[in-house]
Formats: C-alpha cells, structure tokens, sequence
C-alpha cells in the first residue's frame, strides 16, 4: 500500500522523532490544561442565562497575576482545590458598599446597570462594606430567591482566574 | 542472577514494594472511610427501603458517638449521636432522592496517631422530575483512631462565602 500523508497522519512509524513529538505534546497538553487553561464543565443555573446548564468553559488562570478581579468580571471560585468551582460574576470590590433593593444592585449607593440579568427579582440585602481582601460575588440568574443563592464576599486567594468562552 | 544475595534483596524490595501498594496506611483508611460514607449516603432512585436504612446505619457506624456537626449557615452547632446521625441520613435521603454524594480535591494530614484532619470537597448531584441539580461544600472533618479504626467525630462545613 502506498504512504499517504493521510494514512502517515493516522499510523506514523514509531521512531524516535514521533515518540519525542509525542511526549512533548502530552506534557504540554497535561501542563496547559491542568495549570493554565482549565476546562470547565458547568452544571447548575446560578449563572444562566451567561453560562448555560451542561456548557463548557475555560478557567484562565492567568487572568488576574498582575491585575486584581474588577467589577463584572466572571470567575471561578475554588473549594479546596481546582475539581470542583464555583462560576460566579464580581459585583463589588474592597471598599465598595454593595446592596439590593427590590433586585437592583447598588454599589457606594449609586444603581448599577447590569445588562447581563434576564430574570428579575425582589432580592433585599442590606449595605455592606467588602473587607481588603474580598470581593463580593453572585450569579447571573436572578430568578431564583436570595436564601438558595450562593452570594457574599470571598476571599481573593480562592479566586483562581477569570473565565473565557 | 543465580547471587542469592541478589536474590534475597529483589525479594525483600518485591514484598515491601506490595506491603506499600496492598497494605493501606492510615491516610488510605481515612480516604477509603470517606468514599464508604459517600456511598452509603448517596441514594439510587427507588431504592428498597431496607437498603436506606441499612446504609443509613452503615454510614452512622463511621463515626463517632457521640460525633460533633457544625453548620453555621443553619445554626447547628452540637453533638450528635450515631442514632441521630443515622435519623438525619434517613431523612436527607427521604428529601434528595437519586443523588450521588462524593468527596473531591481531599487532603489529609495526620498530625499525631490516632488524629486525622480532613479537608475535602464534598459534591452533591442529583436528578428530579424536572431536571438535575449540583451544589458543592467544603468541609473540614477531624478523624480519630479508635482501637485500631478510624472513626469520624466531626463535621464542619467551611462557609468561605459570606453573605
């Protein structure tokens, strides 16, 4: 049978070439997605309609190494370790008042436009301060009451990057 | 290769190398312990009722009695007994039926013999009528060495968001 580049692609001979090729591509593969470039899997609603149920994103870690989180920014937030994260949106950083009244988010008092909320809602949250340290997190959807919502200051040190996709 | 010296040093390395790999340290038991609890917690859908109670009670016997749960988010703060403990399993599987339990990212430190300190993330996912759902708990979990066994006495849940 004669050497196709196609069948060459698909069966290559192993020689010492191919298997440095392919050790080099397996460590970059192993270091760039499971350092840099995290796949997310996403599953729950806390950030539709941004973020689908069952839709895929990367954690880019390198996002904030020289710059703090800002306001809008969506990021993942670590347990204790880098399996299992919370994909949330940064509402509020050190300093900042943050509050809801009647489902609008105010920060220092001022009301802020927040384009990507579909679903209104009648969350109430009283001013407070976010520490040095922290930034203030909650998800996209709305929809759902104040009570089930993971939402409130974090620590910047769980944060791990910021998100792409 | 017919040295028995050489012999007798590949035989000694072999068994110890299998000692390591087939013979579970304490971390091990501590790991293995925590992968029983996550199963004997999760539920399958419609699962025979003697099935629930028996794995109630098989996830109750690895802890403590009494076992202490601190859940600062829902004002718990006590001691529990293996029978409670045992109830409450009953009761969450009652409420989350068809929901897998399962511990990730866990890291274990045994600071002194018969003291084990456990930091895990604890995943809950689960199927309704309607959908799935997914919610995630870090825990802090403290592990004591009981006449040979390893035995969970506490449960904290980290709340490392505040609202």
């Amino acid at each position: 049978m004669p050497s196709t580049p196609l069948r060459r692609f698909f069966f290559p001979s192993l020689n010492k070439k191919y298997l440095v090729r392919l050790v080099f591509v397996g460590l970059s593969a192993y270091l760039i997605f499971g350092y840099l470039l995290i796949p997310l899997r996403i599953q729950g609603k806390s950030m539709e309609p941004t973020y689908r149920d069952r839709s895929f994103a990367f954690c880019w870690r390198m996002q904030y190494l020289f710059s703090q989180p800002k306001r809008f920014d969506v990021v993942t937030v670590r347990f204790t370790g880098r399996k299992i994260m919370l994909l949330k949106r940064v509402i509020a950083v050190q300093g900042e008042t943050v509050e809801f009244r009647e489902g609008k988010l105010y920060v220092d008092g001022n009301l802020v436009q927040e384009p990507y909320v579909i679903h209104g809602s009648d969350w109430e949250l009283a001013p407070r301060t976010i520490a040095p340290g922290h930034v203030y997190v909650v998800g996209d959807n709305r929809g759902t009451p104040m009570a089930r919502h993971r939402v409130g200051q974090v620590d910047m040190n769980r944060i791990v990057g910021g998100v792409l996709l | 290769m017919n040295n028995p010296k050489v012999l007798l040093l590949m035989a000694i390395l072999l068994i110890a190398g299998g000692g390591l790999l087939f013979l579970p340290g304490d971390e091990k038991k501590i790991r293995n312990n925590l992968a029983s609890f996550a199963e004997y917690c999760s539920s399958i859908k419609e699962e025979p009722v003697i099935e629930t109670l028996q794995k109630a009670a098989q996830a109750a016997k690895l802890c403590t009695d009494p076992c202490k749960v601190q859940i600062e988010s829902f004002k718990i703060d006590r001691e529990f007994s293996q029978k409670e403990i045992s109830d409450r399993i009953l009761m969450m599987k009652k409420r989350l039926p068809n929901t897998n339990f399962s511990f990730h990212d866990t890291v274990i430190d045994i600071p002194s013999d018969n003291i084990g300190e456990v930091l895990t993330t604890l995943r809950l996912h689960g199927k309704t009528n309607g959908g799935s759902f997914t919610d995630a708990y870090e825990l802090n979990i403290t592990a004591e060495k009981k006449d040979g066994t390893w035995l969970f006495s506490s449960f904290t849940v980290v709340e490392f968001i505040e609202k």
